[in-house]
């Protein structure tokens, strides 16, 4: 079984897997190295470019990791959405009215 | 003041009326419905809405603070700016369950996830508490707003208050979220374009990167080129304790809803995204853009401490970036400086007037005054609350000396005590609507007993804030898990619809076992 899985049934990608816990990790970490590295970068210091290619190539792994799990939920979602508004819709008025 | 061509003037005319305009062309998409006016009929692509929380996020008070920080500390003080970085984790968890759920508002959420008379409690109280958040915040950047236009004209700090706002307003009222995600895309692009020109003059004018290095070095004043440059664990004006607080507040309040001052306005992008998948792409890459941002901005500074490194008032080099484009830019490139300006600064009241109307629309007349309203009523009534939050906002503008202090206490008792609550309420089914009311109102008498009470009368000796949060949390836990167990748990049909509804992470397994034992999974 590969570490990050990339084919999803919609009713697994529903599950919390360890590919949101590789993005979680992976995200703040994008974030200090995209910021700390622009800085540096505008300095013309050869660690900012190092540290915003590492920014980069993080944004990049994250994306390459969640994606394929992200347009899995969207797909089944959407599906549900219409349904699921109109559930709120009654939800907001009973509510109300209790 | 500064002397304005009559380019400048064409610039500033144009950009005026692109703005409105942009925003007033979405008039018949805005008025179909209340998720139209509110929420854009949730079908946007994820890079408009990324656009308007750059937009947002890019406020007249913005680089002010950035100039503030970095001029003080270095490009260490941009950890002061991580604080955005809670949609880290937040794209990938809280903002994923916030979507699923469709609630257009915070407030409105509480109803989802609690039940019965807390539930209406936390309801009103957010929404009350937001209406009047939306209108100091309005009021705050106003006035950022009549600050510049003082220096840049001259005029009477109430008229760039004014004037911009309520130019603002127009398409907000007409179009209402329509027009504020269209503006925010274009003023975004203008500011962010602008921002880095003005920046890299600004660089230039210090004598380039290789001259500021040197200039830094000779001044031994190398150290704010680290970002990394604490002064010590504990000790110092800027210890590690607190980058590691702020790390954490930041990061892992990624998990909760709330826990950032900013959640409230990304809750209404996120919302108004067509998927999840753009929901959570969207948040994401508006933030990295708004860190980047920053960056560059703390470059500029650097420049700018190089070429005025003795100011010592805040009042005064707070305005340092504004400085180094009004005094760099070649004539007609002034205007176009402004309007800019005008750019960042209307994005972000536009965000905050429709956010402030749909709390006051959403959660306060269509759910307790008129649960029936037509979809034109309910469009009317948001432009009414948009008016209202106007008005507020003058008002607000008018006095803002006078309690500043106050609303940056009143801001940061709202966060540092609700911080652990605002996560357990999405990670724990356990977490009822009385212990996270229990939450709010400990942590309002905590926090005046930390901050300014046992300190005035010698109890406790004066803390950092860093060190105020991590008591106030520890105190209010001694309020909220005590309550939480003391009280029944939450309907448990009513956890189920909303498990079945949101998938949350975390301690959810009895719910989830009912939910299978109903056939719902």
């Amino acid at each position: 079984m590969a570490l990050i899985r990339r084919e999803w049934k919609a009713k697994e990608a529903d599950e919390w897997t360890r590919e949101d816990w590789f993005a979680i990790i992976l995200s703040p970490l994008a974030y200090v190295a995209l910021m700390v590295g622009t800085a540096l970068s505008m300095l013309l210091l050869p660690a900012g470019f190092i540290i915003l290619g590492a920014g980069i190539a993080l944004t990049l792994l994250l994306v390459w990791v969640i994606n394929p799990k992200l347009s899995t939920i969207s797909t089944e979602y959407e599906k549900k959405q219409k349904d699921y508004i109109q559930q709120l819709e009654k939800i907001t008025e009973w509510e109300a009215t209790e | 003041m500064v002397a304005f061509s009559f380019l400048d003037w064409f610039w500033l005319a144009a950009f005026i009326v692109l703005m409105v305009g942009s925003g007033v062309l979405f008039y018949r998409l805005g008025k179909r419905s209340e998720a139209d006016f509110f929420l854009a009929g949730r079908g946007l692509p994820w890079w408009l809405p990324a656009s308007s929380v750059y937009a947002t996020h890019t406020a007249t008070d913005t680089p002010m603070w950035v100039t503030g920080v970095v001029y003080k500390h270095g490009l260490a003080g941009l950890w002061y700016t991580f604080f955005s970085a809670w949609c880290a984790i937040s794209a990938f968890v809280s903002t994923r369950i916030f979507r699923r759920s469709l609630a257009y508002t915070q407030a409105e959420w509480q109803t989802l996830r609690f039940s019965g008379l807390p539930s209406h409690l936390l309801r009103g109280w957010m929404a009350g508490w937001q209406v009047f958040m939306n209108m100091f915040i309005l009021g705050w950047v106003g006035i950022a707003m009549g600050k510049i236009c003082h220096y840049v004209f001259d005029w009477p700090t109430w008229v760039g208050l004014v004037f911009f706002s309520a130019v603002c307003a127009i398409y907000v009222l007409a179009a209402g979220y329509w027009g504020v995600v269209m503006a925010d895309f274009q003023q975004g692009i203008i500011a962010f374009i602008v921002i880095l020109i003005v920046s890299i003059w600004g660089v230039a004018a210090a004598g380039g990167p290789a001259a500021i290095i040197q200039r830094l070095t000779e001044m031994g004043q190398a150290d704010r080129l680290n970002p990394f440059a604490f002064t010590g664990w504990f000790s110092g004006d800027f210890p590690i304790a607190w980058f590691l607080t702020m790390f954490v507040i930041a990061v892992i309040g990624g998990f909760g809803m709330g826990t950032s001052i900013d959640w409230y306005a990304e809750a209404q992008r996120i919302q108004s995204a067509r998927t999840v998948k753009d929901a959570t792409w969207c948040i994401w890459s508006g933030t990295a853009l708004v860190l980047m941002r920053n960056a560059v901005w703390g470059v500029a500074i650097l420049g700018f401490f190089v070429l005025y490194p003795n100011i010592a008032d805040v009042k005064d080099y707070e305005l340092g970036w504004f400085r180094l484009g009004f005094e760099n830019l070649p004539a007609g490139m002034i205007g176009f400086f402004f309007a800019a300006i005008v750019a960042i600064h209307i994005s972000t009241i536009s965000t905050h007037l429709n956010l402030g109307a749909v709390y006051m629309t959403r959660d306060l007349y269509h759910h307790y005054i008129q649960p029936k309203a037509s979809q034109e009523r309910l469009v009317w009534v948001g432009r009414i609350a948009t008016f209202v939050l106007l008005l507020g906002s003058f008002v607000f503008g008018s006095i803002m000396e006078n309690i500043t202090e106050w609303l940056i206490f009143a801001l940061w008792l709202m966060a540092a005590g609700v911080w652990l609550p605002n996560i357990l309420q999405v990670v724990w089914w356990r977490f009822n609507g009385w212990a996270y009311l229990a939450a709010w109102i400990s942590n309002l008498v905590f926090s005046w007993l930390v901050v300014w009470v046992l300190p005035a009368f010698g109890v406790i000796p004066a803390l950092q804030d860093y060190e105020q949060f991590w008591i106030l949390m520890v105190l209010g836990a001694f309020i909220y898990l005590p309550v939480t167990f003391l009280t029944k748990p939450e309907n448990m049909e009513h956890l189920v619809k909303y498990y079945v509804m949101s998938r949350p992470i975390g301690w959810w397994g009895p719910v989830k076992r009912e939910a299978i034992q109903m056939g719902l999974l």
